[in-house]
């Protein structure tokens, strides 16, 4: 197995771990059992059956996963075991903004609607890299630490070659955050309207 | 600025500055490198053969590929298994003597089990293959799988030989989408780049059918990409290069009537493609093959007919696309003997250093056809 493969295996591994803190009522519990099952549904996710573990069958879907997908399982895994998060509300928004607008920037270009594709850009375009410097020095400037984090630790992934890919946008967004982004903002949105309607 | 913050911006400083930097590294444009054609032709008189490939093991086949060893040997490699799309589904491998003219036994070379084990993430089905050469010499070999859904959820997988195919390395996942990783075939050749890495043609299903040109490094990881085409008709391309700089393609078309194979054309190396336009021959949604012949000439293989495949061409082109003659039928209603089930498609052209040129294609589903001729026998066409 390569480092690639463990990176990205473990990857999938921590989503569906966070999956499962969600799902099952936690809170209820003891801290003590509280770890105890997800230390067993952690462990459990990388045992092969028939060959391949939920965390490869995972991987066969969705691919290697993100900085954001990932920091978004991390922190539900620690709010549901140790009921606190990572970084303030304010952050959790700018970052699903930002990952909503990469989203709606290159997938509908990418699935090849147009001559133009967006995804090439991650393949050590000046452009791509210079419209993300400034876009993160605006982030460490409004002291949205989480986006300045993400970038950060995409850009070491990359640099790196963490995964399979050597496209930078596969280390920044994936369509499962994309999608996860654009649903919570249009909830946000929804709600907002009717709050407005009522009042 | 507090400490908090200087550290993080140091942190912005040094990631864009690699970022940067590898941007560098990455390669830049590159020509064509045109494929040698033999020295000489090894006889002038007419000669063909057809046989089909031997296959005892599934009832099913399709979509074969085949490269020319050091040593004159011809490997082909294709899919097959109970049906198209069945989880039984393996690619193939048999091994061509010139001397005596005779393929050796079908083996499996490539199952999906294996494939799911060693990539370490769950494969449903596989599909097609290409094998191709690189400059080192290494021969790679291409497959598609697919983890979820049809072919729309396809991605492409590499295994390399050091030894002109006799063991494989494990295979590696190619990513070429931001979505899912899926959606992403091959059918066309390699095409060689002068600065030692690759052309892989690949085309995308999944809510459009469009071509693109990967670039691959010496590892057969994607550095870079070029969309050959766009929207939602187009799909399995075939690049030939006739000069560092030129190059023609051709793709299916699986748009509206008039239903005809398509072209493209670059003049910068493969930077950038015309729009795709219609040629005079027809297509019936079906794969076509082509390549440069020694001395010029273009080749193409296609169904000649707009609603079936059930008859397949050989088309010569002198001057690279815009005209074409039709030399050669292989297969039509009035040729025996003819498959079961009347499909003749997904061929593949290549020709080897006596200047043979080889067909392969798959014949009525149940079996891989192959035929070798000459150039002489070419240019003798009545038609």
């Amino acid at each position: 197995m390569t480092a690639t493969d463990i990176l990205g295996l473990g990857g999938c591994g921590l989503l569906f771990v966070a999956a499962a803190a969600v799902s099952f009522p936690l809170p209820r519990l003891s801290a003590d059992v509280r770890y105890a099952v997800m230390l067993a549904v952690a462990v459990a996710v990388f045992i092969p059956i028939g060959g391949l573990s939920v965390a490869g069958t995972m991987r066969g879907t969705t691919g290697d996963l993100s900085v954001p997908t990932l920091i978004l399982a991390a922190n539900a895994c620690v709010s549901r075991i140790a009921g606190r998060t990572l970084f303030a509300p304010r952050e959790w928004s700018a970052l699903l903004r930002a990952v909503a607008v990469a989203g709606l920037f290159l997938y509908p270009f990418a699935l090849g609607f147009t001559p133009f594709d967006p995804y090439t850009l991650g393949y050590g375009s000046a452009a791509l890299t210079t419209v993300l410097l400034f876009a993160t020095l605006a982030a460490w400037r409004a002291g949205l630490n989480l986006i300045v984090l993400v970038v950060v630790i995409a850009a070491v992934a990359y640099l790196a070659g963490a995964y399979e890919s050597r496209n930078l946008w596969d280390y920044l967004i994936d369509p499962l955050v994309a999608f996860y982004a654009l649903a919570r903002l249009g909830a946000a949105g929804v709600g907002r309207y009717f709050l407005r309607r009522q009042s | 600025m507090n400490a908090r913050q200087a550290t993080s911006l140091a942190a912005v400083a040094l990631a864009f500055a690699g970022l940067y930097a590898r941007g560098l590294l990455e390669p830049s444009a590159a020509g064509f490198i045109v494929r040698q054609g033999p020295a000489e032709t090894r006889s002038a008189a007419p000669s063909y053969k057809a046989q089909l490939l031997p296959n005892s093991s599934v009832e099913s086949v399709h979509s074969a590929t085949a490269i020319e060893t050091s040593d004159g040997r011809m490997r082909a490699f294709w899919y097959g298994g109970t049906r198209e799309g069945a989880s039984d589904v393996a690619i193939y491998m048999s091994t061509y003597s010139p001397p005596t003219g005779k393929w050796s036994p079908e083996r499996v070379l490539v199952s999906r089990g294996l494939v799911e084990r060693q990539l370490q993430r769950y494969i449903r089905k596989l599909g097609n293959p290409v094998v191709g050469r690189d400059q080192r010499g290494r021969i790679w070999l291409f497959f598609v799988s697919v983890s979820v859904g049809g072919w729309a959820g396809s991605a492409i997988n590499a295994m390399a030989s050091d030894d002109e195919g006799e063991n494989w390395s494990p295979p590696r996942r190619l990513i070429a989408s931001p979505f899912f990783n899926i959606s992403t075939l091959v059918k066309g050749p390699l095409v060689q780049l002068t600065d030692g890495t690759v052309a892989l043609p690949a085309y995308h299903e999944f809510l459009g059918k469009f071509g693109e040109l990967l670039r691959l490094d010496g590892e057969a990881r994607v550095v870079g990409k070029t969309r050959l085409s766009w929207g939602k008709s187009s799909l399995q391309p075939v690049i030939v290069p006739h000069s560092e700089t030129e190059a023609v393609g051709f793709m299916r078309y699986a748009g509206d009537p008039p239903v005809r194979v398509l072209m493209i054309r670059t003049g910068d190396g493969g930077g950038h493609w015309t729009a795709p336009i219609k040629t005079g021959l027809p297509n019936p949604n079906s794969a076509v093959a082509s390549v440069l012949l020694a001395g010029g000439p273009l080749l193409l293989a296609y169904n000649n007919a707009e609603e079936n495949r059930e008859s397949l061409s050989l088309a010569v082109s002198t001057d690279f696309g815009d005209t074409w003659r039709v030399a050669r039928t292989l297969e039509s209603e009035s040729q025996l003997p003819r498959a079961p089930v009347a499909e003749y498609s997904y061929p593949w052209l290549m020709q080897d250093r006596s200047g043979d040129v080889h067909v392969l294609y798959t014949w009525g589903r149940s079996r891989i056809k192959h035929v070798v001729f000459n150039q002489a026998w070419l240019e003798g066409g009545s038609q």
